[in-house]
């Protein structure tokens, strides 16, 4: 099982818990980003692209833990930028994992070997290395050789320390399904507790048309990809999140699901539109026009089918009907029966 | 995950040097709305003279006093601004996210791929990143 029965527990007592209490909107991973710099500069990367002096604010690390108490999530992400750059990250990662959050450091890992002594393997942290393919679709990604192998010898001494570590891939229409298969091969055999796979979000101001040809191809794209599922491989995220990048399960948008804090604030309304901030995640919640968003309800978001949007609809579906919990165990149990 | 591909600003022309004397409410809050969708700093000048450069990086247009939220580029705190304020807009700063897009990289050649990835790494380099 890619999840351990812990992290699952707690998920789950934590969405049923609010279900039963009859709240509408609630979140379940918290997107903290402590800083924007980065020390790559994947292209199109729309992350990074900031003046220098918003490049060097930090999020302090009581900042960091006043986002996560007040948010609730049970998750927390920690994405950037590059976190390992942050010079307080031990401190952070330190303080939330006191308060009993899955944290998940999003690192391109190469400062990961030179930081890990900062760091004590717990069951509540997990390094996500990025990692968008086999050597050369991944330095091409990232727009640096040797950053692939840089990660791999990382990710092994992470995992010998006895830290959890998962990898975060994000594809695009121009991936080849075998490839990536063979990637996935690749990840198992050195030893990762298990994979996070998404479409990339790529926003034009194109007519509609081409909207539903984007997201059908990311169906068959990723159709191709997880059809046929080998039993090594192990996806540390809802198998029916999966079921609806190939197309098998249709969702709404669930933006305030993985609610996003940045050096800005709490980011309207999601990880990837950025339409303003507001300064209380209470704010967040009530003052968003919550409805303006989403498939169909918005250009932007018409090609979206992105893991901050919808992985929160799927985890909803596992524990609000009965054939989501149904299907959910059964690849659960059973993850080549997709 | 860090990969969004959200800015694809190929194909349209970038603000980068325009300036903005607003004759109307709706011309002033219209510019507001391209600075905040803007990658660079802008600088304002507002009617007690004063003049500020820096990120606009939040707007409340509705109410009865719009007003933006804006990080001088030498604070470390945001200022709260009204729209009444504001003279002009100059898109004075580098637009950050101008060619940055998945499509021009991969469009571009071996060689222009290379240049621009050593630069990027001797900047990260040169600032303590690797």
């Amino acid at each position: 099982m890619a999840v351990p029965v812990s992290q699952m527990y707690s998920v789950a007592s934590y969405v049923l818990s609010n279900k039963l209490r009859g709240v509408k909107r609630y979140p379940l991973v918290l997107m903290l980003e402590p800083l924007f710099r980065c020390n790559l500069a994947c292209a199109g990367c729309g992350k990074i692209q900031y003046p220098d002096h918003i490049l060097d604010k930090r999020l302090t690390p009581e900042q960091c833990w006043a986002a996560a108490d007040e948010c609730g999530a049970p998750i927390v992400a920690i994405p950037g930028g590059e976190p390992l750059i942050h010079p307080e990250i031990g401190r952070i990662v330190e303080g939330l994992v006191a308060q009993k959050r899955y944290l998940y450091v999003c690192t391109n890992a190469i400062l990961l070997e030179r930081k890990l002594k900062e760091f004590t393997p717990s069951k509540y942290l997990t390094f996500s290395v990025h990692m968008d393919g086999l050597k050369n679709e991944h330095d091409m990604a990232v727009c640096r050789d040797g950053v692939y192998e840089i990660a791999v010898k990382a990710i092994k001494e992470a995992l010998k320390l006895g830290h959890r570590v998962t990898t975060n891939t994000t594809l695009f229409d121009d991936a080849n399904p075998d490839r990536v298969r063979q990637f996935f091969d690749e990840m198992m055999d050195l030893g990762v507790e298990g994979m996070m796979i998404s479409p990339g979000y790529s926003y034009h101001k194109a007519p509609d048309q081409q909207h539903f040809l984007k997201k059908a191809r990311t169906k068959d794209l990723f159709s191709k990809i997880l059809s046929r599922p080998k039993g090594s491989w192990k996806f540390n995220q809802s198998p029916l999140f999966l079921d609806f990048l190939m197309g098998k399960r249709e969702y709404q948008c669930t933006p305030w699901g993985n609610p996003t804090y940045n050096v800005f604030g709490w980011q309207r309304p999601c990880y990837l539109l950025q339409e303003g901030y507001a300064t209380t995640f209470r704010e967040l919640l009530e003052t968003t026009e919550w409805q303006d968003y989403g498939t169909s309800k918005n250009e932007k978001c018409a090609e979206c089918m992105v893991h901050c949007g919808y992985e929160a609809s799927a985890v909803s579906d596992t524990f609000g009907t009965v054939s989501g919990f149904a299907r959910t165990a059964k690849l659960t149990m059973v993850p080549t029966s997709r | 995950m860090t990969d969004t591909k959200s800015h694809d600003t190929d194909g349209s022309i970038s603000l980068e040097g325009r300036v903005f004397r607003p004759a109307s409410a709706a011309e002033l809050a219209e510019a507001v709305e391209l600075a905040f969708d803007y990658r660079g700093d802008v600088t304002l000048g507002l009617a007690s003279g004063e003049i500020i450069a820096g990120y606009l990086f939040n707007r409340h247009a509705k109410g009865e006093c719009p007003s933006i939220e804006f990080f001088p580029e030498d604070a470390a705190t945001p200022r709260t601004i009204v729209y009444s304020a504001i003279l002009s807009i100059a898109f004075t700063g580098e637009d950050t996210a101008n060619g940055k897009s998945w499509e021009s990289w991969a469009s571009k050649k071996e060689s222009e791929r290379r240049a621009e990835a050593q630069k990027v790494e001797e900047e990260a380099r040169s600032r303590g990143l690797l």
